[in-house]
């Protein structure tokens, strides 16, 4: 894998095209040829939309008031860095982010290695009910986990009392409001699991095979040969979920409403920004805090593309 | 013989630990699912109950009716009702007060009723079992669930079918091609997922509304036949993991790239291309925003997501309704994906074959 | 392989040139261009040998912003939608209904894209507060009107000053009390009254102090102790007295205390003493005295995980005549009268009316006005009887209690209704406020905090909610 972000890449685009073989320039060709669906639509429906919203972030565009739209230059990003508010969404996004990434990423490895063990017995029943949470509608799942996790009369509580556990007040309390959102996380990560199963399947057999003759145990042959090959889909998992857990907020919104509330402690990055867009009709600000968002995203999906070859494990390496 | 014996022994033994081997992981994976499913279980219950069960505090956790008695065309509901003389009686409760009641005996209508003193509150009910299974026939209707159905399955499989085809050949593009300025075009195409949505929604609607799609299928369908940033990563992703010297081989024997995606490539990876497929299909099943932005004026063409939140009325909220209609919603997915992988697991053979 | 490239290129050209294309027209000139393409598609798709159909203008309606786009009231508009194009050659009416919670975001991008709907509707004050401006005044199009089936009171309710008058009274809705008979029956207590001005049956007043009393004594744990008794168990509460069913804290405060704002007269943020002491009665009756649901029992499934009066566990709720939407499963309720706030005797009855707008930006106002008509005058009958609402027609009342009653066979005192319709919040507890969005968000923050807080200091919040409503009013100026 070449470094993702080479200086030179732009420079390569532009000026190195006149020095590529006729073999390499074939190549290029046919790989521009396979890319195109995607340009064209990016084009089409993406590219527009996202520089429009990028001239928002210096408006003062009103939804209701399209009208009045003036040039407002830095006006809205200079009004984000002095919110105090905008500090409390941060830290809120980056704390829930710090506690359900790691199980976001190691929940579904775990998941999927139960279902490829080879001596599982109704292993696509298996499956089916694993997967199965991630069909469920959001609303129906909010409402699910919110009637599981009345305090009152939801089924945990009820099941911790009855061995003697108080249980807690878990969506009207800050210190276990966190907890709540990553049990009911724990019921999002469907896709991940069969990602990774399906990679753990493609798995060569005489990879085991040679490390049942060297004498490796279970756990040897889960830690050096089935982590090392599903590392492509760890990488990918890691770089969604982090794009992904830092605009989280949709499920807290359902349970908890538009509030931050328990005490700003659902006060989320992206509550905040879908907020100032919506309710309050501030596209301008909004897009201020998408690109805000965008530029650290960005930064983040790069630093994570670099530690690459570190780490993730590709075949077909050197492409 | 004696060795003989033995090793039969031993292979009876093996096959006897592959056997509690196989069971005990079963059971473990049997106790992680049921722990990890039983919310479905509240959903269940939850779907076939009405909303005088679910309000019930003192109600068993099964969907259960008090049992009544029918006294002079009142239903009146029937307690356990001990007496001084030490029984307990089935009594049902006429007249309800604080410290004493009035109960009659269904048994003995004779002897009329009863004052009892008492707090009723701490007495127990009789209770019967009895589902609701009407919610299901009135969410069916209600939301005229064939319509929504089948708008659906067209909007999620056609969406699928043009995902496939393109995140297909543009993950194959970026996996196995050497394009200048390639970083920058991959890039490119994450950003597109890194930019919140809520931002871009009004300046797509105006592309959309421009081109007349508003209030037609095409805004959900077409732009997927343009590949996208998820699937094509993942794609990349499952197609890195496949040795290059297999294409290469390929290569020397004269094949087009074109022959190599679908002699080489695409056999070696049918799990993640199914498994891509079921994620567009089971998005594209739940996806509720943006047929409501596009839809929200032809409700003939409406699929079944935005049927199931009309349930979530702020104010008036039918948690059964709401769940009664999700779990029909759940109905064809699951079936989809319990078929989907029987593929998925031949091609599991398939490639440990050819590797 | 250049001409893969050359393909390519091009293609990309003509996107570009297709984006190009559609970019939205700059603001001054929308008007000039879109009616063309509103109407082409209608026109297509009408059959060609019909003998010359004047050409269709397209109305849309949009529903959700208030009462209306629950699965159960949508055929019944979608009836009056079919009746209304099988009789109008001129229009075709299209409505869309959109669930209330994201209903506001749909019209926001709607209206921001340059795609707004002509009508919308049902609507009370506090769904259109943040549209204001937006409305088109009706008076130059009404004509020769006929006024005479309107209360003056209700008609002039909707003209505002600079904007004309934007609505016709379709929907009123008076805030009563709500009672379970069963429980009072179980606990022995009396009913309470139902005629403004009489006292309850031991001859005290009907005021807030004795509704407590009443709600106390109906507050029961599980073990049958009401919430006097030094035995009561706060935390294993299975039926409460009293609840303010489905509002706001303004709402609150006005449905027992009486009309007042977050703001006077020159824009500044304010809290009564009346309104402080409201606010500190609903805490004290949440989080000390038990007999009020704090969050927790709201939410759960005692209380029918949010319609806490149709779960059969709470014997008081206030709420307005809208509640009858969401009425099933209490079989003997009936209405009482708002107690009075002071010694005096005084009462305010909180009010809410629903009605339909028109936006400004249509197209074809004289169109859009022909169906609101339609809605508020031919339809009204119908419609209301989907939504639950007491006709603003003078001549409808009649024939809507009377079908209320076959609904409600345990018999209603529908007359509490209508008398409270003398003692209406002014201001409106749904009145504008400047910043309007996050304005409301704040008030309701502060709801959220002491319905769920025990232990708060609630005067402290309460200074706290009008400071920071000074921040937002003065964001506005």
């Amino acid at each position: 894998m070449t470094t993702m972000f080479s200086e030179f890449t732009l420079r390569n685009l532009r000026f190195t095209r006149g020095k590529l073989s006729k073999l390499a320039r074939r190549e290029a060709n046919w790989g521009l040829l396979f890319l195109s669906p995607w340009i064209i639509g990016f084009f089409l429906w993406k590219f527009l939309p996202m520089i429009a919203s990028l001239v928002f972030s210096f408006t003062s565009f009103n939804l209701l008031h399209r009208e009045d739209v003036q040039w407002a230059g830095l006006e809205n990003y200079i009004r984000f860095f002095g919110d105090p508010l905008a500090g409390v969404a941060i830290k809120v996004s980056l704390t829930f982010a710090l506690i359900s990434l790691p199980i976001g990423i190691i929940q579904p490895i775990l998941m999927a290695a139960l279902l490829n063990q080879k001596s599982l017995r109704w292993k696509r029943i298996f499956t089916t009910l694993f997967y199965m949470p991630k069909i469920v509608p959001m609303v129906s799942v909010v409402y699910i986990w919110q009637g599981v996790l009345n305090a009152r009369t939801g089924w945990v509580n009820i099941a911790l009392e009855s061995i003697g556990i108080p249980g807690p007040d878990w969506i009207n309390t800050v210190a276990w409001i966190y907890p709540a959102l990553v049990l009911i996380g724990l019921w999002g990560v469907g896709d991940m699991m069969l990602y990774t199963l399906a990679t753990m399947q493609g798995i060569p057999t005489e990879l085991y095979e040679a490390a049942r003759v060297d004498g490796a145990g279970a756990f040897a042959t889960f830690w050096h040969i089935t982590i090392p090959m599903i590392t492509p889909i760890i990488f990918y998992n890691l770089v969604l979920s982090s794009i992904g857990i830092l605009m989280y907020f949709l499920v807290p919104y359902v349970l908890k409403g538009p509030n931050g509330d328990p005490g700003n402690a659902t006060w989320f990055y992206g509550m905040y920004l879908y907020k100032e867009a919506f309710a309050y009709s501030d596209m301008g600000m909004g897009a201020t805090m998408a690109w805000i968002l965008f530029l650290f995203a960005i930064v983040v999906t790069i630093i994570l593309f670099s530690t690459q070859k570190y780490w993730v494990f590709y075949a077909a390496e050197e492409v | 013989m004696a060795i003989r014996t033995d090793r039969s022994t031993t292979l009876l033994s093996n096959r006897m630990r592959v056997f509690l081997f196989s069971a005990s992981l079963t059971l473990f994976a049997l106790i992680i699912i049921s722990t990890y499913l039983s919310p479905f279980g509240y959903m269940t219950v939850t779907a076939i109950k009405d909303r005088s069960m679910i309000a019930d505090p003192n109600a068993p956790i099964l969907p259960s009716k008090e049992a009544t008695f029918n006294y002079e065309g009142q239903e009146l509901a029937v307690y356990l009702v001990p007496t001084e003389d030490g029984k307990v009686h089935e009594w049902a409760i006429l007249k309800k007060g604080r410290e004493e009641s009035t109960f009659i005996d269904p048994t003995n209508l004779e002897a009329g009723p009863t004052e009892w003193t008492g707090r009723w509150r701490t007495l127990e009910r009789v209770w019967s079992v009895s589902p609701v299974w009407e919610n299901f026939s009135e969410a069916w209707k209600g939301l005229n669930m064939p319509r929504l159905l089948r708008n659906t399955l067209v909007i999620a499989i056609t969406g699928s079918i043009g995902t496939l085809i393109s995140c297909i050949a543009v993950a194959y593009g970026f996996s196995r091609f050497r394009i200048p300025g390639k970083n920058i075009l991959f890039m490119a195409l994450i950003s597109t997922i890194i930019l919140p949505e809520f931002v871009t929604i009004v300046p797509t609607y105006v592309v959309f509304e421009r081109i007349g799609w508003i209030g037609t299928w095409l805004p959900l369908i077409i732009p997927h036949f343009f590949a996208n940033a998820y699937n094509v990563f993942l794609l990349r992703q499952f197609f890195m993991t496949i040795p290059k010297e297999l294409d290469e081989a390929a290569m020397i024997d004269g094949a087009s790239p074109m022959r190599i995606l679908f002699s080489v490539i695409l056999p070696q990876s049918i799990p993640a291309i199914v498994a891509v497929g079921m994620f567009h299909f089971m998005w594209s099943w739940n996806d509720f925003f943006q047929p409501l932005l596009y839809l929200s004026t032809e409700r003939e063409l409406q699929p079944i997501s935005i049927g199931i939140q009309l349930y979530n009325a702020r104010y008036f909220a039918q948690p059964h309704m709401i769940q009664a209609s999700s779990l029909l919603g759940l109905l064809v997915p699951i079936i989809i994906f319990f078929l989907a992988q029987r593929i998925f697991m031949q091609g599991i053979v398939f490639t440990g074959v050819e590797k | 392989m250049k001409k893969i490239l050359t393909v390519l290129f091009s293609l990309l050209v003509i996107a570009a040139m297709l984006l190009a294309a559609c970019k939205p027209p700059a603001p001054a000139a929308p008007e000039a261009a879109a009616p063309a393409e509103e109407a082409a598609p209608v026109e297509e798709a009408a059959p060609a040998e019909e003998a010359a159909p004047p050409e269709k203008v397209t109305i849309r309606w949009f529903v959700g912003l208030g009462t209306g786009a629950n699965p159960e009231h949508i055929p019944g508009q979608e009836e009056v939608v079919a009746r209304f194009n099988e009789t109008h050659d001129n229009i075709e009416l299209v409505v869309e209904f959109v669930e209330n919670s994201i209903a506001p975001d749909q019209l926001k991008t709607q209206i921001a894209a340059g795609d707004p709907p002509d009508i919308i509707g049902p609507v009370g004050w506090s769904g259109t507060n943040e549209f204001s401006g937006l409305f088109l005044d009706l008076e130059p199009y009404l004509g020769a009107f006929d006024w005479g089936d309107f209360d003056a009171d209700s008609i002039n309710a909707y003209r505002l000053e600079g904007e004309g008058l934007l609505g016709l009274p379709f929907a009123v809705f008076p805030s009563m009390i709500y009672y379970n008979r069963d429980l009072f029956d179980e606990a022995g207590l009396a009913y309470p009254p139902q005629n403004y001005g009489d006292p309850y049956a031991d001859g005290d007043p009907w005021t807030v102090e004795k509704l407590e009393e009443l709600a106390l004594a109906l507050t029961v744990d599980a073990n049958g102790n009401d919430a006097n008794s030094p035995d009561f168990d706060p935390k294993n509460i299975v039926q409460f007295g009293y609840h303010s069913q489905w509002t706001d804290p303004r709402g609150q405060a006005a449905a027992l205390f009486g009309a007042d704002n977050f703001i006077d007269d020159e824009g500044n943020a304010v809290l009564s003493e009346r309104w402080r002491s409201a606010f500190n009665w609903y805490y004290e009756g949440m989080h000390v005295k038990h007999f009020m649901p704090n969050t927790t029992y709201q939410e759960s499934d005692l209380l029918a995980a949010g319609n806490p009066f149709d779960s059969g566990n709470v014997a008081i709720v206030h709420c307005h005549l809208w509640y009858t939407c969401c009425l099933g499963n209490v079989p003997n309720w009936d209405m009482a009268v708002v107690p009075s706030y002071n010694d005096a005797g005084d009462v305010t009855v909180k009010l809410h009316a629903d009605t339909f707008r028109i936006f400004a930006s249509t197209e074809n106002p004289e169109e859009a006005v022909e169906v609101l008509l339609y809605l508020t005058g031919e339809a009204a009958g119908d419609l209301l009887q989907i939504y639950g609402g007491m006709p603003g027609r003078i001549s409808l009342q009649e024939e809507f209690f009377a079908t209320m009653d076959e609904r409600f066979p345990q018999g209603v005192n529908w007359d509490v209704a209508v008398q409270g319709l003398a003692y209406p919040d002014v201001p409106n507890h749904e009145s504008n406020l400047p910043n309007y969005a996050k304005a409301y968000d704040r008030i309701g923050a502060f709801q959220t905090l002491y319905e769920s807080t025990p232990d708060l200091d609630i005067n402290a919040e309460l200074d706290n909610l009008v400071a920071d409503l000074q921040v937002i009013f003065d964001e506005a100026k």
